[in-house]
């Protein structure tokens, strides 16, 4: 403990232990690790599995990996269908949410009475659960003596099957969520109205611009970064509309129709316990998904906002 | 605050970093351990079933007073809460001692992960003679035995409203086809404002109708070649069409309804008809309804399968692995006594699967229901509850239905899909 060489390396250890990197790291490591862990290392293993023949109870083969679970996806028309419907849901959700988001957002600007009171009702749904929600449509959408029915029978249309027709029920869901939606994404737009200067409103107005071509020309084009975030987190929350259907259809087998690659997933996995097929498809899922994040994360980092 | 300074922030973030790090090690530390106790698991958490599994463990309390045990009812989503459990327990090799499921091709799909009891249950306790032979014979896997059965229900009986049926001028006895039984539902139609046929078109109610449907215009060895894989694809065909004919009767909104809610047409007089596993009898004797067997509601067999009963087997499962090996034994022997299957069966309107048992405890529908099952010429499994196909067969067959045959009705499709799938 006394010679000098010790000495020497006890300077260099302390030098480690006072570097930035290791008096941080209670900080930065806890989450770091976790977030491996629990979120990276189980995507790679989701991988793996997705890679073997694991169905039923045991343990999965890891000795024999191959791309067959992805082979059979592209001959299982279920996969086709699921497909298709989680991209109608993705694009038709997000396009009318963010349309009607921003006329609300536009009318609430404009002042109008009891703005506050409207801006609290239409906000109102997104703090409701997807289950209380989901309940809530299954008796509005009802053939006999829901409300949708019995409003639109007032002008001899109907009754229709909503949740029933393979043909609307799609439809019908992604009504439900737009409902539930566009109050969040009207909150997101109002905030960025907010932020633009007055001056401008007046400079249009003093150049002569009518209310909707100022707000078309001007204030509109100006709101683009928010309409960004809305629609990543809107089509995030699409590719989790899994509750929603759950709820729904008491279960994870919606009707024919509106089966999404989420329920699939589950139905694959816990249904049949066919575990590499429903890890292939959650593989498909977070592709998707990145493919959603990955240009917007690209995007801020060009801009110097990450 | 004279030595306020001695503690620099960096030391107090410091401090804080640790106690951050040793409580997330101290959370990741946090595995559950399993203690010893007899663990079961089951999903009667509502009505009826509630308080059968009330009165399951009460009377097993009475017998063994000085075992203790742990009842763990996880209810929800027609028992896919509780096979998931179950699932995940076996599959993390952490099983309970015992849990609540079906017998017969359900077992498969556990493989090893289910023991064998032959010796500890069915013989120490001499089960192999006191139950009937298709419940012993379902009860095996393995070239063992891996559950107990506890009560069965039946799945071809055909309840009704009388009156309904009275103005309808329908004679209920006369039907013994699934002709005659359309012409009754034509005459429910066309005689009353009642809805013919109330029927909940999820994938598991189309199943069973088709099953009873294809037992009766079809017969006992037909159904079996079918479930054994060497089904006739004219005999499913003409099921498949049969059954279009019937569901032309259904109430509008089938496809958003769960059975429950459209047995209470039946009960309200709104509905003439319906097929159902004889759950759904537990809603007409329930205390706060005033109705009485053989006056206002009484059931016939599904047409054609006047001679059978159709076999459903609530069982408890022996996990391998067992925490608690002997005394999962004495809950499993106790499951398939007498007192346990009379205790519990009474109250969830099914009945037990012993082949003598006093019917003192029953209700006039339960009494005439064991008498036809001590009677019936062929008991064959049910489709739809595990008992005749593997689970993923089983979710198969209900993806076809869901797929072609859940309005619109697609026979061609829905049959080339049965063909294909078992």
């Amino acid at each position: 403990m006394t010679d000098g060489g010790t000495t020497e390396e006890r300077s260099t250890l302390r030098r480690w232990l006072d570097s930035d990197i290791v008096q941080s790291s209670p900080f930065w490591l806890p989450p770091f690790l976790l977030m491996g862990f629990f979120v990276y290392a189980a995507i790679g293993w989701n991988l793996l599995l997705s890679l073997t023949e694991y169905s039923g109870f045991g343990d999965p083969d890891y000795s024999n990996l191959g791309l067959h679970n992805y082979r059979a996806m592209l001959d299982d028309p279920g996969m086709w269908a699921a497909t298709r419907n989680t991209f109608v849901l993705l694009v038709g959700f997000t396009v009318v949410c963010l349309i009607v988001g921003l006329l609300l957002a536009l009318l609430l600007d404009r002042e109008i009475r009891f703005s506050r009171s409207f801006r609290t009702i239409y906000l109102l749904p997104f703090a409701l659960s997807f289950i209380v929600t989901a309940q809530f449509w299954r008796w509005m959408y009802n053939v006999n003596n829901g409300i949708v029915n019995q409003f639109i029978g007032l002008f001899g249309i109907g009754p229709y099957n909503w949740l029933g027709s393979p043909k609307l029920v799609l439809g019908s869901v992604i009504f439900a969520l737009v409902w539930q939606f566009s109050g969040y994404t009207m909150i997101i737009y109002l905030a960025a109205l907010r932020s633009i200067p007055n001056d401008q409103y007046e400079a249009a107005r003093v150049d002569g611009a009518s209310t909707v071509r100022m707000y078309w020309r001007v204030i509109v084009p100006q709101l683009r970064p928010a309409m960004v975030s809305a629609t990543v987190t809107l089509v995030l929350f699409a590719l989790k509309a899994f509750d929603f259907l759950y709820a729904t259809f008491d279960g994870y087998r919606p009707r024919r129709g509106a089966d999404i690659l989420a329920t699939k997933m589950v139905r694959e996995s816990f249904g049949r316990s066919e575990w590499a097929y429903g890890s292939s498809i959650a593989l498909m899922l977070f592709v998707l998904s990145l493919g959603v994040i990955a240009p917007y994360l690209y995007n801020q980092y060009k801009r110097g906002n990450l | 605050m004279v030595d306020g300074n001695n503690l620099s922030r960096r030391t107090i973030l410091k401090g804080a970093g640790i106690a951050g790090t040793a409580s997330v090690t101290a959370l990741a530390g946090c595995t559950g351990g399993g203690g010893s106790t007899l663990e079961v698991l089951h999903g009667w958490t509502g009505g009826d079933g509630a308080d059968a599994a009330d009165a399951l463990f009460s009377a097993f309390e009475e017998e063994h007073s000085d075992l203790e045990y742990d009842e763990n009812p996880i209810g929800g989503g027609g028992n896919e809460n509780l096979d998931q459990t179950v699932a995940n327990r076996l599959q993390g090799g952490n099983p309970p001692s015992s849990f609540a499921g079906w017998p017969g091709a359900n077992l498969e799909q556990y493989e090893d992960a289910v023991g064998d009891i032959e010796s500890e249950v069915w013989d120490e306790a001499d089960l192999k003679d006191a139950h009937v032979e298709e419940a012993v014979e379902l009860c095996q896997h393995n070239g063992g035995f891996s559950a107990v059965p506890l009560g069965s229900h039946r799945l071809n009986d055909l309840f009704y409203n009388v009156s309904v049926l009275e103005s309808a001028g329908v004679d209920p006895s006369s039907i013994d086809s699934a002709d005659a039984l359309i012409d009754a539902l034509d005459a429910v139609e066309s005689e009353t404002d009642a809805t013919p046929f109330a029927f909940s078109l999820a994938p598991w109610c189309i199943l069973q109708t088709w099953a009873q449907t294809m037992l009766g215009e079809h017969g006992y060895e037909a159904y079996m070649n079918f479930i054994e894989g060497n089904g006739d694809e004219s005999a499913v065909r003409d099921t498949f069409e049969k059954l279009e004919q019937i569901l032309g009767y259904i109430n509008a909104d089938a496809a958003s309804v769960d059975f429950t809610e459209v047995n209470q047409d039946i009960m309200s007089g709104d509905a003439a008809f319906i097929h159902q596993g004889n759950w759904a009898a537990g809603a007409y004797i329930a205390d706060d309804k005033d109705l009485t067997y053989g006056e206002d509601w009484d059931a016939i067999q599904y047409p054609g399968t006047e001679d059978y009963y159709t076999l459903h087997i609530d069982s408890f499962i022996y996990p391998s692995d067992n925490p608690t090996p002997d005394d999962t034994a004495t809950w499993l022997q106790f499951v398939g006594s007498e007192e346990a299957q009379v205790a519990f069966n009474q109250y969830k309107g099914s009945i037990p699967t012993l082949t003598d048992v006093s019917t003192d405890e029953f209700n006039p529908y339960l009494t005439d229901t064991i008498d036809d099952f001590d009677n019936a010429s062929e008991k064959p499994p049910t489709l739809a509850h595990g008992l005749a196909v593997d689970t993923s067969t089983q979710a198969d067959l209900e993806d076809v239905l869901n797929n072609n045959f859940a309005d619109p009705y697609d026979v061609d499709g829905a049959t080339s899909g049965f063909m294909d799938n078992v």
